[in-house]
């Protein structure tokens, strides 16, 4: 039943996400778009790249699907509406979002195309700038609940969201979280302007249906994550939890495509200059400050 | 020319029609994506609204279901068309929007003029045929002569052996490994046009190749790039309709993991000379046609010379409303490159507004641009103050001193006091005044243009509604006649000769003539994505560059 509810949740969620997102795009809001769009992806032709890898070229979708929705089976909802509450479910996700790499290196090397391949690479060149700000400002808030178990992080911002108690986390974590799903301004691997859709570039039809869904998973994923780690999860006043768990959600997963909309890409050079230099050190010096407050503060 | 449309989709896809086929063909038809060819800035500079006709511009051919083609295309473009088509998964479509039908295509399924009402007519039709015949028993193949690839046979150990059938090495007896032919310059071309996505191997060593393979033993012998890593090098082609670059550009690079090593850029659209003679009338038409990223200007270059030719004395009151028309092109087409800086970097919101207000400034007499004014520079003043934007482009695509003969805004923010409106005492009159941005990287070109757009509303104020440029009555006079003209790209001169109203002999000095071979400079040692930017900064027009 949890499993079955949590999974619809995902589906509405892609579904609204890309309504919204389709309206940033072209200014309408058109509520059926999106199955038309996917309805029309199945309907054409799935061409195989020539001398492709074909393992991966196939499994690329879906394993980016399968991590985005493992990756949601450890985030509590509500106290109980929770696929696997598990002991070291923080540290599961990390687990988890290490296999968007191995997707989007998949999807690149598949389809023996320059595009792709160029766009794979990108995100593996990325990898520790990005995926070093996922993991630090997670450990923060653990240190905070003294627990690993989401439902415990939770619960140990009832006082305090995360949010005020370690803005500098929540930030580091949004745009880290932004730079893992690829999304614009940090759609480095598919790049439309640059490489022609990169990692994306070789799918149609039913790959490719799956590919945009895992996309949109990843999104809610990513959002339901910052909710959990930083802004108190399902807590809140008068609505029901499952309530308040979701406008959350939705509003980071709102706030993310937003951000996107409104800035150009950025360099790649850049990314990864600023991740290393000013990233690692503030997600460090945040983890110093937290401590200190866990110290001092009873 | 009517609206002609066809009575069976072309790029139907196999299948026999069910129920639940058709809900995919209406699916299709409510979600129309087109890829345009030659680019999304040639149909909005010809005022074409995609998203009003309910069509979006797909990044890729795998992406579309509808190949648009926007006027006329050269013979280089239409051949590469062809490859892109082919790349369409289907259920495809093809819509030609004036021009005649590109040879290397199946027929169109529905071709109308060019313009929004026609469009939005077209669009209509094209649904209807999509969501009744997506799908049919037995649809026509596509294999065009262009998609055709030779194999040939090498011995692994002799590189000269080369066989057109599979047998043994007559040197060593080894057995001959089939290859795709490519190496040859034309061969190459045909199969890497388009986005040739999936066309191109990974080096030497493809998928498959059993056993360990050693990075050292495979980059032994490869050429070492700046950074002084080895790896295999791969030449991909960029254009000739890729998102990021003009359309009808193919920039090719030789990338070294994402940093390029050498680039070259090419126009496949390039301006031939014309070999008859043709009337005047025919003449200025033709130019303007050919050059679609500026067709107010030559129109008014080509008019000039005529006029000069035939010994008229320019009349100021015509003149000021040809510059007016002239300024309000150089707005739009500035915001139409802002559009394409927006593509090239995702900037969604960019794109959106920059293809808005373009849209808006072409249709605009005097008095509404006074009226868009505000917009245009609130635009202006967001973007000098968008985050991220100033990293993007400053110190990106810096032109090395003493680069020979820029024009235009490119000459400009590289400090040149390059501009042909100086010269003119009209401009003077309207109190034109000289901006320029000394630091001649992306970023100087990006403030160059803003600065433009609000001298040019300047301009318009002062001069009054715009005139489109027409040809002053003339008899048919014989004689030769030259003129400059400030395009929005650069300045552009045109010698003519008249023979009884007849042009027999045109000598065209394109804006991009030039510049175009600068990309090849900008491109050197970049990453990728700088590099693209480089290029995308000249606002290079493929179609102004002499063949």
């Amino acid at each position: 039943m949890t499993v079955a509810i949590v999974l619809l949740t995902l589906l509405v969620g892609a579904w609204l996400l890309a309504v919204i997102e389709a309206w940033l795009t072209t200014g309408r809001l058109r509520p059926v778009a999106p199955l038309l769009a996917g309805l029309s992806h199945l309907g054409r032709e799935s061409i195989l790249a020539r001398k492709p890898d074909r393992l991966f070229f196939e499994t690329a979708p879906v394993l980016l699907l399968v991590v985005a929705v493992l990756g949601a089976a450890v985030l509590p909802l509500t106290p109980d509406l929770v696929i696997a509450d598990l002991a070291t479910g923080a540290l599961f996700l990390n687990a988890v979002l290490a296999y968007v790499l191995v997707s989007l290196i998949m999807a690149g090397w598949g389809p023996n195309g320059a595009y792709a391949m160029i766009g794979g690479w990108r995100f593996l060149g990325q990898l520790i700038a990005y995926s070093m700000l996922i993991v630090m400002p997670i450990t923060a808030t653990a240190m905070r609940a003294e627990s690993l178990l989401n439902s415990v992080i939770v619960e140990s911002q009832a006082g305090l969201w995360n949010i005020v108690y370690q803005p500098l986390g929540f930030v580091l974590f949004f745009i880290a979280a932004m730079a893992l799903a690829f999304r614009s301004p940090f759609d480095l691997p598919t790049a439309p302007g640059e490489l022609a859709g990169g990692v994306d570039a070789e799918y149609t039809g039913v790959r490719l249906t799956v590919l945009r869904l895992a996309r949109l998973v990843m999104l809610i994923t990513l959002s339901a994550a910052t909710t959990v780690f930083f802004l108190g999860g399902w807590q809140g006043p008068l609505l029901p939890p499952w309530a308040w768990s979701l406008i959350k959600t939705l509003a980071v997963a709102v706030s993310m495509l937003l951000v996107g909309y409104y800035l150009p890409r950025i360099r790649e050079a850049d990314l990864l200059g600023w991740c290393w230099k000013f990233g690692i050190p503030l997600a460090l010096l945040n983890i110093l400050i937290v401590g200190l407050l866990i110290l001092v503060v009873p | 020319m009517m609206t002609e449309v066809a009575t069976t989709l072309a790029g139907a896809r196999k299948g026999r029609p069910s129920i639940l086929r058709r809900w995919v063909g209406q699916a299709l038809a409510r979600n129309l994506s087109c890829l345009v060819v030659p680019g999304p800035e040639v149909a909005l500079a010809h005022g074409l609204n995609l998203a009003a006709a309910d069509m979006r511009i797909a990044a890729t051919p795998r992406d579309a279901t509808v190949l648009l083609v926007v006027g006329e295309l050269s013979q280089k473009l239409d051949e590469a068309t062809a490859v892109l088509y082919a790349q369409m998964p289907r259920p495809r479509a093809i819509l030609v929007l004036g021009g005649s039908e590109p040879s290397s295509l199946p027929k169109a399924d529905v071709s109308a003029d060019l313009s929004q009402t026609e469009l939005m007519e077209a669009a209509t039709r094209l649904q209807r045929l999509l969501a009744e015949d997506a799908f049919a028993a037995s649809p026509d193949d596509f294999d065009s002569s262009i998609l055709q690839t030779k194999t040939e046979y090498v011995c692994p150990m002799h590189p000269e052996v080369v066989e057109d059938e599979p047998g043994s090495c007559p040197k060593c007896g080894m057995d001959l490994v089939a290859r795709e032919a490519g190496g040859d310059a034309d061969a190459g071309e045909h199969d890497h046009s388009g986005h040739g996505h999936g066309d191109h191997d990974h080096g030497d060593h493809d998928h498959g190749s059993s056993g360990f393979m050693s990075m050292v033993e495979v980059t032994k012998d490869l050429p070492r790039s700046a950074d002084g890593l080895a790896m295999d090098w791969l030449e991909v082609p960029f254009g000739p309709c890729f998102p990021g670059l003009p359309g009808g550009l193919r920039l090719t690079l030789t990338l070294d993991g994402d940093g390029v090593t050498e680039g070259q850029a090419t126009s496949l659209v390039a301006m031939g000379t014309p070999s008859e003679e043709v009337a005047v009338e025919t003449f200025i038409e033709r130019l303007a046609a050919a050059t679609p990223l500026a067709p107010v200007s030559y129109r008014l270059l080509a008019c000039r010379a005529i006029e000069q030719a035939a010994g008229l004395e320019p009349d100021p009151a015509v003149e000021r409303g040809r510059a007016a028309a002239l300024e309000r092109e150089r707005i739009a087409s500035h915001l139409g490159w802002l559009a394409q800086l927006g593509r090239q970097l995702s900037f969604v919101w960019l794109t959106r507004r920059a293809a808005a207000l373009q849209l808006e400034t072409q249709r605009a007499d005097g008095e509404q641009l006074v009226v868009l004014r505000p917009a245009l520079q609130a635009l202006i003043a967001r973007l000098e103050h968008t985050p991220l934007l100033k990293a993007r482009l400053k110190g990106i695509g810096a032109l090395p001193h003493g680069s020979q003969d820029l024009r235009g805004p490119v000459a400009r923010a590289s400090g040149r006091t390059e501009d042909a409106r100086q010269a003119d005492a009209m401009y003077c009159e309207l109190g034109f005044e000289l901006y320029i941005e000394g630091a001649g990287d992306a970023w100087a070109r990006f403030r160059q243009r803003h600065v433009e757009i609000v001298t040019s509303l300047d301009l318009v104020e002062a001069a009054g509604d715009p005139e489109l440029p027409k040809l002053r009555a003339i008899d048919s006079p014989s004689g030769t006649g030259e003129a400059t003209v400030e395009t929005p790209r650069g300045r552009s001169t045109l010698q003519l000769t008249l023979e009884r109203g007849q042009v027999v002999s045109v000598e065209l000095d394109g804006a991009c003539r030039q510049h175009i071979g600068l990309a090849a400079d900008l491109v050197e040692g970049q990453e990728l994505g700088d590099a693209l930017v480089a290029v995308g900064s000249l606002d290079l027009s493929p179609w102004e560059v002499s063949s």
